[in-house]
């Protein structure tokens, strides 16, 4: 036992002794605890902290990506039928055409023998652009009767923004298929693309389907949203005593119907407003100006079938073809 | 650990899934398995039987088969949001991995973190908010505002 401790020794010395000899080319491995890791594992850690952490990389770029799978996938995935030259033709941005054009100048690709084929979406954000326009307002109302077209307008330009938009097109995967010339997708371009989907949708399974796919997936946007949120209204009084002279309704006469602490850093004041002895709306404020200011506001929702608990709109009048199953194998 | 100190959420879901049509949030989903490996043979039995069904079943989910030399097989799915789940399939049975799709498949991707109550609505009162005054009568006194006591 002795003896072999000391060849144990001896050949772990002359490992050491080795290694030190040639300390530039490591020539042997040793199965220690590897001491150049906590050195290695801090530069890299420096390395992180100074120049921040790598740029995000397309998904295209990442392994395991069949463009043609995902394209496909994605329109069985929305229950849509697409044309798929349509939709392939929808997810080209014109920016994507010009680098790709520059960046095959700069490889000296001859563009006469190896051409470019690829259509931009321009048309197809056009249409869909308008289309998504029309049937919104349409839309809105058809199911708010009484909305004026300011609101109307307003509500239509919130769910078409850029933010609601882009928002609905990251959480479709639209912006992975995206072909756009930057990474990532600049908002502008991601909108466009996904108006330009729609396009592709009106063109190949026409308007009632693109109709059904812009309710379902923008106008649930505006579930839980207050109607004023989105259409800002200055002067909510002027605008009440407009609408009732409108409709031959007396004028609105606020009153302070309760108040409690006004002496107190927190006090209360609730306002009614009454049309011919009738009680219209009635809502609390902080000053008695902001009160009555609220009033109107709720007048208004009452008047426009915009308040809090009404009936919620029907997503599933039409009926849908049966969803597919999850799965079923084993 | 109380579990106050953990992060949470409220129930949702994303894009209002579900009130219009019902969106598979499941979009891509990878084996990354080995050729030989005894780990993976579970995997291996489940390309052979199961796979092609699910993709049939399933159009709206890309399946990629990728051989690899690895020691771990393991599944990575991708969801709708951006979110990516990897799951070690060490030493599972072909049906193991079938359950273990099945459920990746039903979820929507939002972080499995604690859900503060099991219901959740954007209009918390059909009839409004409670406050002192309500169900009290107006008074029909007209009421001055109360002028704070000068001081």
């Amino acid at each position: 036992m002795a003896s072999g401790y000391i060849l144990n020794r001896g050949i772990l010395t002359f490992g050491i002794h080795y290694q030190h000899v040639c300390r530039n080319v490591l020539l042997t491995q040793t199965r220690e605890k590897k001491r150049w890791m906590k050195a290695y594992t801090l530069l890299m850690e420096r390395k992180l902290k100074i120049e921040g952490p790598p740029p995000p990389k397309p998904r295209s770029q990442k392994p395991n990506w069949d463009y043609h799978a995902e394209v496909q996938a994605f329109s069985s995935r929305l229950d849509e039928t697409f044309s798929l030259d349509l939709l392939k033709t929808a997810f080209v941005n014109p920016c994507y055409i010009e680098s790709e054009q520059d960046r095959r100048r700069s490889l000296g690709v001859d563009s006469d023998t190896v051409a470019l084929v690829l259509g931009d979406n321009i048309q197809l954000h056009t249409q869909g652009k308008e289309f998504t326009g029309n049937f919104l307002s349409d839309w809105y109302r058809a199911s708010f009767p009484s909305l004026p077209s300011e609101a109307v307008a307003a509500v239509v330009g919130h769910l078409t923004s850029d933010a609601v938009v882009c928002h609905v097109a990251r959480n479709l995967a639209i912006e992975e298929l995206t072909m756009s010339a930057e990474f990532p997708v600049p908002d502008k371009v991601l909108s466009s693309t996904f108006l330009a989907v729609v396009g592709a949708l009106v063109q190949s399974s026409g308007p009632k389907r693109a109709g059904l796919f812009l309710r379902d997936f923008l106008v649930t946007q505006m579930i839980g949203k207050d109607l004023f949120e989105i259409w800002s209204v200055m002067n909510p009084m002027g605008l009440l005593v407009k609408e009732l002279s409108k409709r031959n309704i007396a004028l609105p006469e606020p009153r302070l119907t309760r108040s409690s602490g006004a002496a107190t850093v927190l006090p209360l004041y609730f306002v009614g407003l009454y049309s011919d002895r009738k009680l219209l709306a009635e809502a609390p404020g902080e000053t008695v100006l902001s009160a009555e200011e609220e009033a109107a506001r709720v007048a208004l929702r009452k008047l426009y079938g915009y308040t809090e608990n009404r009936r919620p709109c029907d997503f599933s009048v039409v009926q849908q073809p049966p969803a597919h199953q999850s799965m079923s194998s084993g | 650990m109380t579990s106050r100190g953990t992060p949470s959420r409220f129930l949702q879901s994303v894009l209002q899934n579900g009130v219009g049509r019902y969106v598979c949030q499941l979009k891509r989903i990878s084996l990354v398995f080995s050729k030989k490996g005894p780990s993976s043979l579970g995997v291996r039995e489940f390309i052979e039987e199961g796979v092609v069904d699910y993709a049939k079943n399933n159009p709206g989910t890309v399946v990629y088969v990728s051989p690899q030399p690895c020691r771990v097989p393991k599944l990575v799915a991708e969801y709708l949001n951006g979110n990516v789940k990897e799951e070690a399939l060490t030493s599972k049975t072909s049906q193991q991995i079938a359950e273990l799709i099945t459920k990746l498949t039903n979820q929507s991707g939002l972080d499995i973190i604690r859900i503060r109550k099991p219901f959740h609505t954007d209009s918390p009162s059909i009839q409004g908010q409670w406050h002192p005054f309500t169900n009290r009568p107006r008074s029909i006194e007209p009421i001055g505002p109360q002028k704070p006591p000068a001081s």
